[in-house]
């Protein structure tokens, strides 16, 4: 008897649990209009162009104008609100900001352990800019709080990066720009692939980004801009063979591939070239006896802005400095 | 003490975490127009427009959050309780039988799979992390199962040989994820990363039932002190006991952690705490666990979130690095007074 | 007064004990005595519901107890185990408040009559002055008392008691075996206690039943079971056995002449 109770109370609560959602507002995937209605008064003009757009998530979302109040959750959001022009419009950074210089005077709303609700509604953002590096359940909270979340998803092609350049233009009012950053931008890389197209030999390069086992880096594998740019830069990157987009490479591979280079994309964390030669084992690899060790920007392959078109001209100055000369 | 009095103090705590848990938040909002919007909602008034976004920020973004928290706590409090009755061993806590490492894998292995983004996709990790804890203590159960008794020592060996299995497979899991290991490591490390109220509203069932139960059970918990057989031979039908509690300890616990995270050293120490101060009898440790454990985790939590401000430090970390020292010290004095 | 008929009890395939019958009668001592591992606890503890029986019943007054869930069960009888790991928290009249568990609800709530009854039992046993001191302070013949009080509290007419001066001192050993047999013989309980020291169940138990593996190998009065050949054959060692100095029993010494 009182197990029958148990197994029907049991049930009664997984019964309650499945019906409750519908108590709440559901995020509704259909579309949510900006700006967030403030005091302003509704203009007797008709209204301008609406804009309709599908972001990273899949779902739709319309604007009457441009925003003017964007809060980016991304560092490479904000790279590429500045590089449009947009970055008066940007009221709110993630902490990982860092560029241009301008970003360290925005208030920051959060970073990599999490982001503070309240600090970005307290903006009054009329767009927030996310990034595929923030989980959904943030886009989810913020939309549930009334707020207008385009998430921009992350580029597997430069050209997809255009694309996500021209959508910021749109969404902030910098359409013009963002035409003229793109084509500069195009412009620059078919000089590289110019350049390269004229090479005899691809040198074998190992990219790392993290050393913290010295015996096992890890570098970047196929799927990745690291890899694409390496590739797109006249080199034969030594990841590009291996599973998986962040890879770790032993050091005996290492020792048998015998990269012609290697770059340090974690330069940033301390390491440098003295040290690469320090480490057991690595005094055999011809780089490293060449002096052919080099301390790299990471954030210029990894961040999906407009930077990654410097990461590429970068790369192949250091792999090809013949075609510089 | 009167007998009052261990209620109105924890009540009094309760009420003052709840308090500052909504005062505090990254955006400063001075005291004098908290209470301007406190007297304004008390007497109906429209507030003026400058306080507007202040009060929504309380009402949509921090009350959602004290509650989910206060919650959260006060099943990890009651449950960490309950598991120390029934195993009769100091440092028992919720997590103890697997329902952390359990959830930990039903996360890292529904982090790998890109849901769509729908209610039901939003709330697949949870929902996961939580199936997976109940299947957990399920499997530990028939695992530890002798005819017709569960001694406690097979439990206990169940769970902990399961834990060990099921970490592994989830820090194998998330070594092979690419983007998803944060995400899995902030679970591990307890923190809150679901907001609004959907959270409450789907853990709440859960926790009444599970709470309910083992606050009914207090007597019950009493008298496993002595051990299954004086227990049976006190009149008490021991195994069917022992499922209930164990049953409803986990329910709330499973609800809890799948959207808090693993959050430890509440359920070890604030059981611990009352009993020093109160006394040893479950019909009131377990109420004053629970409202002990609401109101220490929504302490934790504000120094979470004011810590890093605008960023928050997983909850885990902030209980763990003020939890130990303080569960020390709580040792220390038991031990002087030979309560355990 | 409580009838064991036909007990078998086996772990797995070994049998612990075999075929095991036994009257004990209201207002009388019955004390088990034999060797280690003879079983006595395993009885103790089978007849109290606590063990799976293989075979056998257990009637009191018609009641079959072997058919009662736990909490009827525990109205018809009470245990006192040995006194080691109580839990030191609770307060000597909570641990004998314990007792009243088979009337009370499932909350455990107590009206006024069951104070009353569990007062009774501290006043009995003589602990009544010990009743707000935590039962880790006590010594072990004061807790052993408490648990015999806890046992009263559960106003039953059938007592068990498994070993419980085993680890007493002799003063205690006294002092308790004195309260068993005053329940005894004026609360006419039936007492059925396992007894570890044959002199102690000499002197105050009124029936003995000798346990060797697993199965009675006598029963009747101390003078009858507490023989030269049997006690000899039983514990392996030979033991003179002579009259008491000042009591109306039998002395059983060890050793050889």
């Amino acid at each position: 008897m009182f197990r029958k109770l148990l197994v029907a109370l049991i049930s009664f609560a997984v019964l309650l649990a499945a019906c409750t959602p519908s108590a709440t507002p559901v995020p509704q995937p259909p579309s949510t209009t900006g700006p967030l209605p403030s005091t302003t008064e509704v203009p007797s003009t008709p209204a301008p162009t609406v804009l309709t757009f599908t972001d990273g998530l899949g779902r739709t979302l319309t604007f009457t104008g441009p925003a003017q109040r964007v809060v980016s959750l991304a560092a490479s959001n904000t790279e590429i609100l500045f590089a449009v022009g947009a970055g008066a419009q940007l009221v709110g950074r993630d902490e990982a900001s860092n560029y241009p210089e301008a970003t360290t005077s925005i208030p920051t709303v959060g970073g990599w352990s999490g982001f503070s609700n309240e600090a970005i509604v307290a903006l009054k953002p009329d767009l927030v800019l996310a990034g595929g590096i923030n989980p959904p359940e943030l886009v989810a909270a913020l939309e549930q709080l009334g707020l207008t979340v385009y998430l921009l998803p992350n580029p597997a092609t430069l050209e997809e990066l255009y694309t996500n350049l021209e959508t910021v233009g749109k969404l902030t009012g910098h359409i013009a720009e963002a035409a003229a950053l793109v084509e500069s931008l195009k412009g620059r890389v078919a000089a590289v692939d110019a350049k390269v197209g004229s090479i005899e030999t691809r040198p074998t390069v190992f990219y790392e980004f993290d050393a913290t086992d010295p015996t096992k880096p890890y570098t970047y594998g196929p799927g990745t801009f690291g890899d694409l740019l390496i590739q797109r830069a006249g080199g034969d990157n030594i990841g590009a063979h291996l599973n998986g987009q962040w890879v770790q490479v032993s050091l005996e591979q290492l020792v048998i591939a015998n990269p012609d280079m290697i770059l340090l994309g974690d330069a940033a964390y301390g390491e440098t070239p003295e040290k690469v030669a320090g480490r057991p084992g690595w005094e055999t690899l011809s780089a490293v006896k060449e002096g052919k060790v080099f301390p790299f920007n990471d954030d210029l392959v990894t961040r999906p802005g407009p930077r990654l078109v410097d990461g590429l001209e970068a790369l192949t100055m250091l792999l090809h400095p013949e075609l510089f000369k | 003490m009167s007998r009052l009095s261990p209620y109105l103090l924890s009540c009094a705590f309760l009420t003052a975490a709840i308090l500052l848990s909504i005062a505090i938040g990254s955006v400063f909002i001075p005291p004098t127009d908290m209470g301007r919007i406190l007297t304004g909602w008390f007497f109906a008034a429209s507030l003026p427009e400058s306080l507007q976004t202040f009060a929504f920020i309380i009402v949509s973004i921090r009350l959602p959050r004290t509650v989910l928290v206060l919650l959260t706590g006060a099943a990890l409090g009651g449950s960490g309780a309950a598991y120390q009755g029934l195993f009769r061993n100091p440092l028992a806590d919720p997590y103890l039988i697997g329902v952390a490492s359990g959830a930990g894998l039903g996360v890292a292995a529904a982090l790998s799979i890109q849901w769509p983004y729908t209610f039901w996709g939003l709330l697949a990790v949870p929902l996961a992390g939580f199936l997976a804890a109940m299947l957990t203590i399920l499997l530990v159960y028939s695992l530890a199962r002798l005819g017709k008794t569960i001694p406690t020592t097979n439990l206990i060996l169940a769970g902990v040989a399961f834990s060990a299995f099921a970490t592994s497979l989830t820090s194998l899991l998330m070594l092979r994820s690419t983007g998803e290991l944060r995400r899995a490591f902030g679970f591990l490390l307890g923190g809150y990363t679901q907001a609004g109220w959907n959270p409450v509203l789907t853990i709440l069932p859960f926790l009444a039932i599970g709470l309910g139960f083992l606050v009914l059970n207090g007597h019950t918990l009493n008298l496993l002190q002595f051990g299954d057989e004086q227990a049976q031979q006190l009149g008490l039908p021991v195994t069917r006991a022992k499922t209930i509690i164990l049953v409803a300890a986990s329910l709330a616990t499973a609800a809890a952690v799948s959207f808090s995270g693993v959050i430890g050293f509440i359920g070890l120490i604030v059981p611990h705490v009352m009993r020093l101060w109160f006394g040893a009898d479950y019909r009131r440790l377990l109420p004053l666990s629970i409202i002990g454990g609401a109101g220490a985790l929504l302490l934790a939590d504000v120094i979470a979130r004011s810590v890093l401000s605008p960023q928050e430090l997983p909850v885990g970390i902030v209980t763990a690095l003020g939890g130990a020292p303080f569960f020390l010290w709580v040792l220390r004095k038991a031990k002087n007074q030979g309560y355990w | 007064m409580l009838k064991i008929e036909g007990l078998t009890v086996s772990y797995g395939a070994r049998r612990v004990l075999g075929d095991v019958s036994l009257e004990v009668n209201s207002g009388e001592v019955t004390a088990l005595i034999g060797p280690n591992g003879a079983g006595k606890s395993t009885l103790v503890r089978a007849v109290s519901g606590v063990i799976p029986l293989k075979r056998g019943i257990i009637r009191t007054n018609g009641i079959d107890l072997t058919a009662l869930p736990p909490m009827p069960r525990a109205r018809h009888l009470a245990v006192v185990p040995q006194a080691v790991s109580l839990p030191p928290a609770f307060t000597v009249w909570e641990t004998v408040r314990m007792g009243r568990t088979p009337y009370l609800n499932f909350l455990g709530q107590t009206s006024a009559k069951d104070e009353e009854i569990v007062r009774l039992a501290l006043q009995k046993v003589d602990v009544l002055d010990l009743a707000g001191r935590r039962v880790g302070e006590l010594s072990g013949g004061e807790g052993q008392r408490v648990l015999l009080a806890r046992a009263l509290a559960q106003s039953t007419p059938i007592l068990l008691l498994d070993e419980p001066t085993s680890n007493l001192d002799m003063h205690y050993q006294v002092n308790f075996m004195e309260l068993v047999q005053g329940l005894a013989h004026n609360d006419k309980l039936a007492v059925l206690i396992a007894l570890h020291d044959l002199n102690l169940a000499a002197r105050y138990a009124d029936r003995i039943a000798l346990l060797v593996d697993g199965k009675i190998k006598a029963s009747g009065t101390p003078l009858q079971v507490l023989t030269p050949e049997l006690i000899s054959e039983a514990y392996h060692l030979h033991v003179k056995v002579i009259p008491h100095p000042f009591a109306d029993v039998p002395l059983v010494l060890p050793g050889n002449d």
